[in-house]
């Protein structure tokens, strides 16, 4: 590496964040050889991320915004055990310019792009006109956010139905509505308006044309503070479900080494036009016929960038300490190839087939999947709590292949592996969706899921199982039952049926040569 | 020997258990099955039926052992399943009552959370899919709907409200 005049090293690293991210950016530390600074609320005493970190300071009560939201409490923890950077890792601070800065005036230094760059992008507005100077095709929508509902009407009525109602300060799907109806549009921009004011505190909309069908493709690019900029290929996210993604892959079937370029290169135009420095993903819808729009700028590491990083072999964490330090990038354009093909699947505490919501508990078991091709994010182990009072997302399963149809059979593969019960998971949902003939195909869009599964069936017992499922209840009652009565009346050896059955049981399977 | 009547997802099985020296045969609707049985952990056992391999997780939640609803873990998914004994199931059929008449008469928290909206109002008519309450939880708005038709009786909370899980939220007649 070329350390510029500039360049700082960096020592310690706070994580101001929790859960699957905190650790995937822990292990970066130590990869690094750097030492690590957790941060936790209340109910994240003994978290993973806790367990992992070198050093770990309490920030406050569960709710994120009495502790991992508050940024006196994260300078405070970053002054007190001496860190000198901060990864913001995805949300909380993420993408908070008034944070970035914070951190440069106390002489942190703040893993991502500069506060105005975090600023401009972040303003849906003038993200969209610094898109269309530098060049960018946008998708046709309002000029300002709204809080007017007869500016708002009047404006869907004019680029006509279905109309996409978007918070202005929004992010992960939150005030975000499709209008396909006059009829609906009030209730719609309530709502919408609503979910935004109470998650950003600014209820003011954005009203766009809604593209039917369309695939959400992003590119992911990283640049120096020295001018070099490059993309790593694209990430198709078109699997989703209220507008948050659930299944991702890299790269995308449809896009072309052609339509890789030209879209790579358009990042690179807005990256540039900004002052990108960091790891940062730009947005697209790609429509039918292949024509792409710009969405918006994620000024930060993104959930799934990890399937980038499978198909790369590039650390993007790893890189974006690098540039923080000042460096220069050790990849050209020309250095970066594409490898094989990869998928991830988030893991959520959820229930799909209740609309996908959230459940709460312990996990009273817990065991990933592993094998050839398969990493897992996770930010719980067994006997972990999901807290009520952050986002379900509990692990990332990210496969690799050769190609598409390797990477899916090996997902297949550790979905069936994967064991987890206490709490609803959309681990089913996953199997279901990778067997789905379409999905296989590649024949995706972002309504695939309301499609494919309208009622949210994703259930689909077959007889094997249910039959299965009987004689384990069966089975199990049996055996409790046996066990009372056993202890009850006494056995002159002082082992209860229990032990006896499975002795019986285990001498038969075991006792054979294997 | 014992015998069962075991519904999943509306599906009844007849389900006899016959257990000598260690081996266990379950007759499910006529067919037998062979079934080697490995405890693994607490609720957790490894089952071999017909040497077909399932690692399994059977659990009851509170009242769940009395009325013989159990939860199986298996395959990545939360399967809900009912176990009675097959003469008090036979009794209760001839009783003409359903195992899972859930005649719903209210509506509890299925989560913690925060009421932003309530969407019904006493007296009211409600159809099965109308929309009761709105909770925020996990910063995500939850629509709750109506299980069957009914008429509510009472409404107990109000938006703004903090919820816990279990909490009776609406009453129906």
């Amino acid at each position: 590496m070329i350390m510029s005049k500039q360049a700082k090293k960096i020592k310690k690293i706070l994580i101001a964040n929790r859960g699957e991210i905190a650790v995937r950016v822990i292990r970066a530390c130590d990869d690094l050889g750097l030492t690590s600074v957790a941060v936790f609320s209340e109910c994240d005493r003994t978290a993973y991320h806790v367990r992992l970190a070198h050093e770990a300071v309490y920030i406050g009560p569960s709710p994120s915004n009495e502790s991992y939201l508050v940024q006196d409490n994260i300078i405070r923890a970053a002054k007190e055990t001496g860190a000198d950077a901060i990864h913001p890792g995805y949300g909380f601070l993420a993408e908070n310019a008034e944070f970035a800065q914070r951190c440069a005036d106390e002489g942190i230094i703040f893993i991502g792009p500069k506060p105005e760059t975090i600023r401009t992008l972040g303003d849906k507005l003038q993200a969209r006109e610094m898109a269309m100077k530098a060049g960018l095709p946008v998708v046709p929508g309002t000029d300002s956010p709204t809080d007017d509902i007869t500016v708002a009407k009047k404006f869907a009525s004019k680029i006509g139905y279905p109309v996409l109602i978007k918070a202005a300060a929004g992010g992960g799907g939150k005030g975000m509505r499709v209008v396909k109806s006059e009829e609906a549009f009030e209730e719609s921009l309530a709502t919408a308006a609503r979910e935004a004011k109470s998650a950003f505190g600014d209820g003011r909309v954005f009203i766009e044309k809604y593209l039917v069908k369309p695939r959400h493709i992003e590119i992911q690019i990283l640049c120096d503070e020295h001018g070099n900029c490059i993309y790593l290929g694209e990430r198709e996210c078109s699997i989703q479900r209220r507008h948050q993604k659930v299944i991702e892959e890299s790269p995308s079937p449809v896009v072309t080494p052609e339509l890789r370029q030209r879209m790579g290169e358009a990042a690179i135009g807005i990256a540039r036009a900004s002052g990108y420095v960091g790891a940062g993903t730009v947005e697209f819808l790609v429509d039918k016929d292949l024509s792409f729009y710009f969405l918006e700028v994620n000024t930060r590491l993104q959930v799934e960038h990890p399937v980038t990083e499978m198909i790369t072999g590039i650390d993007l964490v790893k890189e974006q300490v690098a540039v923080a330090e000042g460096r220069h990038l050790r990849f050209t354009q020309d250095d970066i190839k594409l490898n094989g093909h990869a998928f991830e699947c988030r893991i959520y505490a959820e229930d799909p087939e209740a609309g996908f919501m959230p459940s709460t508990g312990q996990l009273k078991n817990y065991r990933i999947p592993a094998g050839p091709g398969v990493r897992v994010d996770s930010g719980v182990v067994i006997f972990s709590e999901i807290p009520i009072y952050y986002d379900p997302m509990i692990a990332k399963l990210v496969v690799w292949g050769s190609d598409r149809e390797e990477a899916l059979a090996r997902t297949r593969r550790a979905l069936e592996e994967y064991r987890l019960s206490g709490v609803k998971s959309t681990i089913s949902f996953h199997r279901t969706v990778l067997q789905n003939e379409r999905f296989v195909k590649g024949d995706i869009s972002t309504h695939f899921l309301e499609e494919e599964y309208p009622e949210n069936n994703y259930g689909n017992y077959d007889d094997e199982l249910m039959e299965s499922a009987a004689i384990a209840a069966a089975v199990e009652k049996f055996l409790t039952e046996r066990k009372i009565s056993v202890s009850n009346s006494g056995s002159s050896h002082g082992r209860s049926g229990w032990v006896n059955y499975h002795r019986a049981t285990g001498l038969r399977k075991f006792g054979g040569s294997r | 020997m014992p015998r069962y009547t075991v519904t999943v997802d509306e599906r009844e099985y007849d389900i006899t258990l016959e257990y000598f020296s260690g081996r266990l045969e379950a007759v499910i609707n006529g067919e037998k099955r062979r079934v080697l049985v490995h405890k693994l952990q607490d609720t957790r056992s490894l089952l071999l039926i017909d040497n077909r391999v399932l690692e399994v997780d059977v659990r009851t939640n509170g009242a769940g052992t009395v009325s013989g609803e159990r939860i199986v873990f298996m395959r990545g998914r939360e399967i809900p399943v009912t176990v009675e004994d097959y003469s008090l199931a036979q009794m209760r059929k001839t009783a003409g009552i359903s195992s899972h008449v859930k005649t719903e008469k209210s509506f509890v928290a299925p989560m913690p959370g925060l009421v932003v909206d309530v969407r019904v109002e006493p007296g009211q008519q409600v159809n099965s899919g109308d929309p009761l309450v709105v909770i925020e939880a996990m910063k995500m708005e939850n629509v709750f709907k109506a299980k069957s038709a009914a008429t509510v009786k009472a409404v107990l909370v109000t938006s703004g409200q903090s919820v816990e899980k279990g909490d009776t939220l609406v009453e129906f007649e």
